[in-house]
């Protein structure tokens, strides 16, 4: 067999949104040059699939919007309709990955075959698959059948999408933290090897999503909505016990001006009082916003005329005809007209940012929305060009002083002559609670569980100290923060205090000491009678008063000081928790969110080039052919 | 089984011949139940017994779904307290979602599947699962099934997995394999004196040419869930006494000093979890506080029996370091001579803890030297001294720092004297798996093809084939 060549190497790694895929491994890697949407369309004749959602539409007839798919379906005057593509509508597609899990097989090895089909690679490219950790045996199986005897490529490695983002830190203890879209996924590694899993269902990006709908109902959020407004900067997590702002602390910063006091207080305990069950809970916030109730009679009229502006005309049936009206006069231009605007609203939004609190410190704060009009039978994005600059010009204007009046005026929804579909939404603390209701304590709780699963206990420690979060998900402002935050409140195990000083004290006073000699991690054999060591100080004690001072410390920080052994008295993890830092020698990565892409390319260099087969990294075709799928088990980096 | 090889000739015709198709061992515990195909080195999937039935009486399975504390969701294990199964219906689903899960693919008819997707209905997910629904009914048709049960497994259950192996499952071949069998032939030995450290039961018994000698089986409660319950008693004799408080209680602690009470800030619950889930999560701190403090005086002597200098072992331990251990809510003490004591009942029942719940206190018979003394002695003079040189210790609480010289120390006082020789697993997980390690060892042999029960033979016998084939 040939060598494998750098550029014949073929990356895809599946995701429940997204697939990112490449050919060829770069210089130096990049991101990802192709991405697809995970999903698929049914085609016309019920069986197969098409990546894009493909309508029929009589010839010399104007498109119908309603009919179906399925409608098309065995009709006998074919030649009369025509099939067009609709590249950018989801309505009816498959998702073939659910929460990682493959849901629906057939579909997605459609997928596969189009991301080969438009990458096209040569005979001679080797395949590197990163499974995500819910695929069960049986589905490496079939993927490797489906891929050996259609794409007839040489060699396969499936590679699991959390030992990938290892490989792209290059580190061999770790945690990987994997917020996907319905799911986070936890894996911990040792010596590059998964050595325990958990998974938090319902929960990943969409969970905050979803989060977010729920707490904003009042101001009738749709999904689009409310996952613009996760993106959005101003949507934060703020670490667990922050006061939110407009309650205790926030409100007392800003008395200096008795009407912003007012108004902040006011509507903070606005939307509060709406949704009070979605706050059950969190009692604090519930609590403060009562207190400060006292203005809330004439500030809820505003809110609410405010509000019923929006709400009537954005998802109401009015909306709808609004839209039929607009979708009649759709250019293309405008798209890019749009985009220009865009980037000076938030080139504006940046600039006028300096002048503000910082956003967490702000009880409400305007989100602009912008509607994705889609139109039916020649589907463009519309954004509205006129909008932007008289929203950037009121933002600039819109002073520290935050005026409830300006607030109002300031929801200014869709004019009808100026085809406006971007809106501003005022929205209060409730862009705070993205990840509350238990949210991140599930997800801190599948860490730790996930950890301690690990069999060697001498190794949990290294794997606490090397969390690694990816996962688009993980983007939201301020979420790895409030993970690191949660983990260290509730699982941190400090230092006790009875293991703080040295073993000097007549030992048959029964005094705990807590001496270095009895590693708890390495005496499985511990023979009673032998003496205490000679090296009765704490090492901790020890380091921690000779660091500044190697000299000092002549036995070398080097046995005792290193990794988990940092407090030997306690065999409890996690003694410190630490998130890795992202190798910075790939100038090309910017963002670590898709890491495991990175690591991909590490791990198809290594396997398919340097090591071409050495170590069994990837399965090759004659293997296959002798062993048949199963063969999977026993080679690439799956387990 | 080993011990009547069918030669090719007389090899029966309707056999399962399915080389290529590796077979699913299914070992299931109390504690957990292990999956995963046959000539592997470690389960594929390895899962919590616990599961979870929610307020809307919906039951979930696994570590990621029963940890979240919920309002009415209550924790049930469907097996019995001496790891035999007891609620069959739930078992089953249990086992299956074990296969399901990680081995062979989710099938969309399942009613578990179904019932994730609940909450986001729309009309693609129902496409999805249409499609889905045709591909076929039964989660193992493909692959022969090797079960894994106790050696006092009654006939009945012995029927009853076949009947689920063959009818629900659609199995195509099904093996009934004892589990302390299974764990000699993981550690390479057809004639052993297997101990099994369990978690709701310890075992000893005898297996010569791989068939339990019935005479020898011993067992008793005294195993990793006993180890707790002593835990327990330790935390509340403790002084101070120890609040035992699990996790999800906590929202975030404080270090406070050794001793000190605990300063932490609790999480409120307008529903509060079940009393079965916070036992079940508490127990999670107790598996930590076994892994990271616990120990049994590993001898010689007992831990109160007098040293030659006059004092006693007890006195030695005290002189002897302890280990800390924070509980969740922050406090955290050091653990001196209490972490030995509370090991000391498995081998000495004078020195078990009083359990509150429990009025009858540990008998001498079921400490583990004395298992040992039984199972031995019940067996033919000639065997013992083989035994004693091939004695394996399997189960996961086996994992206790120092069980294995302690275990030593007892047999040279026993049988002095005579050559012993224990094998112990180093790894870890060789050592929680044992018996589905032998399962794989089995399962993927050439020979063992020929022992199978087929299809066939379940229909054209009926249940009772398994009395009559698995010895």
């Amino acid at each position: 067999m040939p060598p494998f060549k750098d550029e014949h190497i073929l990356i895809i790694a599946p995701g429940s949104q997204t697939t990112l895929a490449q050919l060829g491994l770069p210089e130096s890697f990049t991101p990802p040059t192709h991405r697809f949407p995970t999903r698929m369309f049914p085609a016309p004749d019920g069986k197969t699939f098409e990546p894009y959602k493909i309508r029929s539409r009589k010839k010399l007839v104007t498109a119908d919007g309603d009919v179906e798919m399925a409608g098309a379906d065995g009709k006998p005057e074919e030649e009369e309709e025509e099939f067009i593509e609709l590249p950018d509508d989801d309505e009816g597609a498959i998702y073939p990955l659910k929460e990682g899990r493959i849901v629906n097989m057939p579909a997605f090895f459609a997928l596969l075959n189009h991301i080969f089909v438009t990458l096209s690679p040569t005979l001679h490219t080797p395949v590197m698959l990163i499974a995500q950790p819910a695929w069960t045996a049986k589905n490496h199986e079939d993927i490797t059948q489906f891929i050996f005897e259609k794409f007839k490529t040489p060699a396969l490695c499936i590679m699991d999408s959390a030992l990938a983002t290892s490989y792209a830190y290059g580190i061999a203890n770790a945690t990987v933290i994997d917020v996907g879209f319905e799911k986070v996924d936890v894996t911990a590694i040792t010596d590059f090897q998964i050595s325990g899993r958990g998974c938090v269902p319902h929960s990943g990006g969409e969970g905050m999503t979803r989060n977010l709908v729920e707490l904003l109902k009042s101001k009738d959020l749709t999904r689009d909505m409310a996952e613009q407004l996760k993106k959005s900067p101003i949507c934060e997590i703020l670490p667990a016990g922050t006061p939110l702002p407009g309650t205790g602390e926030a409100a007392e910063e800003v008395v200096s001006n008795p009407a912003a006091a007012a108004s902040t207080g006011a509507t903070a305990s606005g939307p509060n009082v709406k949704i009070t069950d979605a706050h059950g809970e969190s009692g604090q916030h519930h609590g403060a916003g009562e207190e400060d109730g006292d203005g809330e009679g004439e500030e809820k009229i505003v809110d609410e005329d405010g509000n019923l502006d929006i709400a009537s005309i954005v998802t109401s049936g009015k909306t709808q005809e609004f839209l039929a009206k607009l979708e009649k006069e759709k250019k293309a231009a405008q798209r890019k007209a749009n985009k220009d605007a865009k980037e000076a609203a938030e080139a504006a939004a940046a600039a006028a940012k300096p002048i503000r609190l910082p956003n967490s410190k702000r009880p409400r704060v305007v989100f602009h929305y912008e509607e994705i009009i889609q139109d039916e039978p020649n589907p463009k994005r519309q954004k509205t060009p006129e909008s932007a600059p008289t929203t950037t010009a009121e933002e600039t204007a819109a002073p520290a002083v935050e005026n409830p009046e300006d607030d109002s005026n300031q929801q200014k929804t869709t004019q009808k002559e100026e085809r406006r579909i971007k809106r501003d939404i005022e929205i209060g603390v409730e862009r705070f609670q993205a990840a509350e209701n238990g949210y991140m304590d599930a997800i801190a709780d599948a860490v730790y569980r996930t950890v301690l699963s690990v069999d060697d206990i001498a190794k949990r420690q290294d794997a606490w100290e090397s969390l690694i979060l990816c996962g688009s998900g993980s983007k939201v402002r301020g979420f790895k923060d409030a993970l690191v935050n949660i983990l260290n409140n509730r699982y941190l195990v400090s230092p006790s205090s009875a293991t703080m000083f040295m073993s000097e004290l007549p030992s048959n006073l029964a005094t705990p000491s807590g001496t270095g000699s009895m590693t708890p991690n390495a005496s499985v054999s511990s023979t009673p009678n032998q003496p205490p060591t000679a090296n009765a100080v704490n090492p901790l004690l020890l380091a921690a008063t000779t660091a500044t001072n190697p000299t000092l410390n002549p036995s070398a920080s080097m046995t005792s000081y290193t990794g988990n052994q940092a407090h030997s008295s306690h065999s409890q993890s996690p003694t410190s928790i630490k998130f890795a830092s992202p190798p910075s020698y790939f100038p090309e990565w910017k963002s670590y969110e898709e890491a495991m892409f990175l690591g991909s390319q590490v791990a198809a260099k290594v396997i398919f080039v340097v090591d071409q087969g050495l170590s069994k990294g990837f399965l090759s075709r004659v293997e296959f052919n002798e062993e048949g799928p199963a063969a999977i088990h026993q080679v690439g980096l799956v387990y | 089984m080993a011990s009547q090889p069918l030669s090719s000739s007389v090899q029966p015709t309707d056999v399962y011949g399915g080389d290529e198709v590796s077979a699913i061992i299914l070992d299931p515990g109390y504690s957990s139940v292990r999956a995963g195909f046959a000539g592997e080195d470690t389960p594929k999937s390895f899962l919590n017994s616990y599961y979870g039935v929610g307020a809307d009486k919906k039951l979930v399975f696994g570590d990621d779904a029963i940890h979240n504390p919920l309002a009415g969701l209550e924790i049930r294990n469907p097996m019995a307290k001496d790891g035999t199964t007891e609620d069959w219906d739930t078992a089953t689903q249990l086992w299956e979602y074990a296969i399901t899960s990680r081995l062979t693919s989710f099938k969309q008819a399942d009613p578990r599947t179904n019932g994730l997707n609940d909450d986001l209905k729309d009309e693609k997910d129902v496409d999805a699962e249409m499609e889905g629904v045709q591909e076929g009914e039964k989660p193992l048709e493909e692959h022969p099934l090797l079960m894994t049960e106790t050696a006092w497994n009654s006939t009945k259950n012995r029927e009853k997995s076949i009947e689920i192996a063959m009818e629900s499952w659609g199995c195509p071949a099904f093996w009934l394999a004892r589990n302390s069998v299974l764990a000699a032939f993981g550690a390479g030995k057809a004639t052993a004196l297997v101990i099994d450290m369990g978690a709701s039961t310890a075992s000893v018994m005898c297996v010569h040419d791989g068939l339990i000698l019935k005479k020898s089986v011993q067992k008793s409660p005294l195993a990793g869930n006993w180890l707790s319950s002593q835990i327990r008693s330790l935390f509340s004799a403790a002084d101070p006494k120890v609040d035992l408080v699990p996790h999800y209680m906590i929202a975030s602690k404080t270090p406070v000093d050794a001793g000190a009470p605990a300063q932490a800030v609790y999480r409120k619950f307008d529903n509060p979890p079940t009393p079965s889930f916070r036992a079940l999560e508490e127990e999670r701190v107790l598996t930590e506080f076994k892994e990271s403090v616990v120990q049994v005086w590993a001898g010689p002597g007992r831990l109160n029996s007098p040293t030659q200098a006059g004092s006693t072992n007890l006195d030695f331990v005290r002189s002897q370091p302890g280990r800390v251990f924070e509980f969740p809510d922050g406090a955290n003490r050091m653990w001196g001579v209490e972490r030995f004591t509370a090991s000391e009942g498995l081998f000495d029942a004078s020195a078990a803890l009083p359990i509150p719940s429990e009025e009858t206190p540990v008998q001498k018979s079921q400490t583990i030297p004395e298992m040992i003394k039984a199972s031995i002695s019940a067996v033919d003079v000639d065997l013992r001294a083989a035994l004693l040189q091939n004695i394996v210790v399997t189960g996961g609480s086996s994992l206790l720092n120092g069980f294995n010289d302690r275990l030593n120390n007892e047999l040279i006082t026993m049988y002095p004297g005579a050559r012993i020789k224990i094998h112990a697993a180093g790894l870890t997980a060789e050592r929680r798996f044992g018996s589905w390690i032998g399962g794989s060892i089995l399962g993927s042999l050439g020979t063992f093809h020929q022992m199978w029960i087929s299809r066939k033979e379940y229909e054209e016998f009926g249940v009772s084939i398994i009395e009559k084939r698995c010895k």
